[in-house]
């Protein structure tokens, strides 16, 4: 439990059944889940080359002071909340798709709305 | 040449750490990297894998977009542009919700403060009914749509629509988002320069992107924007007075709005119409009419329609219909607008399609990062792509005019 948990949240999932691309079942949420990681590695990257930025025109060397850094309680907990964080998004489709099948969205229901749409 | 387009910061735009930042800008760089990289491989894969392939089964080369879709789907090329695509837009979303979420209450008290200060009008009714082509299906996937609110003044939708539609555009929109509305209004300004609207209605504005630069160019003419997402103008109002614009917002819907007949010297909208129905569409065309002074001008800057594009480009703009949540983005193309137009009481001689030419050079002389005068050429001179992002130099309207008065035509 966060500390937000009680004020209002943006909504997560878009509504609209969502298209399945490939015939391998698994597929599609196997390519989300790279893609999600491959984001954050970017991230992860920009971050280091930002850190290494900053420290270089400081003259602070950073790399001999991450390697005697010991995490105290705090830190632990705060890279836990991430790493749960970040599965979320990982997991971001099996969110969706649970959330499709509880609301008994179908594919149906999407074609049925492009031709009551184009109803003149 | 490298995309680095960065959006400008306003008072009323979430702000973002330093890896949510990060996280925003690879879905920028991702989607870039589809309509680059990937995309052209399709045209290969069709000649060359699918069309043959078609043929061998149905003894007859692919006559039209759906029979070029059903050998596409089948490709595992195409699957893969496909799933990329969809992913890009979900990350995209998602990773500007999480900078959103994460300020929300603030965003929203910051938001209030702001359209506290503004002279100009937001009316938001307390009964309003949001039509059902918005509400049946998140639009291009927009988590929550248009009109969604989670909470009391909520403008969380609103702030996720200018932030994900800059990224959307990857920066083309230029740093403000507003290069169709700064379109169109050069267009007005090139080729009617006396033309001087004293007043001026955006319909389905959203956040009033493309509404402010109207009255930048036309600063004494009182200007509107109407939308059906209550957030989305409230956010609006609130972004417009962070510029320093008092322009006025309300939750209208376009089909029939709360406004006198005559009202209006100009009505525009901008990549409004595809948005709506089949239903919906002839009967805005007809409130354009009801709302304009004779003489007034409604222009509607959309999609071009499917008739002038050959079957394969069709079918890779049709992608949007099937895997964007844009149930209409097909079937408008089919729409004949001329004849809307002449049902709402426009005269059908006069109607035209044109060109406006992207503002995008505009952007050079920005102080916004990434729009140097190389990068802004580089996106004015590309050649039409389908599936790019505001694919060639300009943006197609549609342009018809009200008729002056039988006294008033007979005297000019």
């Amino acid at each position: 439990m966060t500390s937000t948990a009680n004020r209002p949240h943006v909504v997560k999932d878009a509504k609209g059944k969502r298209p399945q691309f490939y015939e391998a079942p698994g597929m599609d949420q196997a390519m989300s889940m790279i893609l999600v990681l491959a984001n954050e590695i970017s991230v992860l990257h920009d971050r280091l080359d930002s850190v290494e930025r900053y420290a270089k025109t400081t003259g602070l060397d950073l790399a001999a002071g991450v390697e005697t850094l010991v995490l105290d309680q705090e830190a632990l907990e705060a890279r836990e909340t991430w790493r749960q964080d970040f599965l979320d998004r990982i997991f971001y489709l099996m969110r969706k798709e649970a959330r499709e099948a509880a609301e008994a969205d179908t594919k149906e229901r999407y074609s049925r709305t492009i031709e009551e749409i184009a109803e003149a | 040449m490298l995309n680095t387009f960065q959006q400008q910061a306003h008072p009323a735009l979430p702000t973002a750490t330093h890896d949510e930042a990060s996280r925003q800008e690879f879905t920028k760089s991702f989607k870039n990297f589809i309509q680059q990289k990937l995309l052209p491989g399709l045209t290969p894969i069709y000649r060359n894998r699918v069309a043959p392939a078609f043929e061998a089964q149905h003894g007859r080369a692919p006559g039209d977009r759906r029979d070029i879709r059903a050998g596409m789907v089948r490709d595992l090329y195409f699957q893969h542009y496909a799933s990329a695509n969809r992913v890009a837009q979900e990350l995209l979303w998602e990773a500007t919700n999480i900078s959103i979420d994460r300020q929300l209450p603030d965003l929203i008290d910051r938001a209030a403060e702001l359209s506290a200060k503004s002279g100009a009008v937001l009316d938001i009714p307390d009964d309003f009914a949001v039509p059902r082509y918005i509400t049946a299906l998140d639009i291009h996937c927009m988590p929550g749509g248009y009109a969604t609110e989670v909470t009391k003044n909520d403008i969380s939708v609103g702030a996720l629509y200018d932030r994900g539609v800059y990224l959307y555009a990857m920066g083309y929109m230029g740093p403000l988002n507003d290069d169709m509305g700064r379109s169109v209004c050069n267009y007005l300004k090139r080729r009617m320069p006396d033309f001087a609207p004293k007043r001026i209605l955006d319909m389905g504005c959203t956040v009033g992107h493309a509404t402010l630069p109207y009255k930048e160019l036309f600063p004494d003419a009182e200007v509107w924007g109407i939308d059906v997402g209550g957030p989305c103008v409230r956010y609006a109002h609130a972004r417009a007075a962070g510029l320093g614009l008092e322009v006025n917002f309300a939750q209208m819907n376009a089909e029939e709005t709360r406004f006198p007949d005559g009202h209006f010297d100009l009505v525009v909208s901008h990549i409004l119409l595809h948005e709506t129905s089949a239903k919906a569409m002839p009967r805005i065309f007809k409130e354009c009419h009801r709302l304009l002074a004779p003489g007034g001008l409604m222009i509607h800057a959309d999609l071009p329609p499917f008739d002038l594009m050959d079957p394969f480009t069709q079918f890779i703009l049709d992608n949007e219909t099937w895997y964007n949540n844009e149930p209409f983005w097909g079937a408008m193309r089919e729409m004949d607008q001329f004849a809307l137009a002449e049902k709402a009481g426009f005269d059908r001689a006069e109607a035209r399609f044109d060109t406006a030419p992207m503002a995008v050079m505009e952007f050079a002389a920005s102080d916004a990062a990434g729009y140097s005068q190389d990068a802004a050429s580089a996106v004015a001179e590309r050649e039409f792509t389908a599936g790019e992002y505001a694919p060639g130099g300009g943006w197609e309207v549609f342009i018809a005019q009200k008729q002056m008065t039988v006294a008033a035509k007979d005297a000019a």
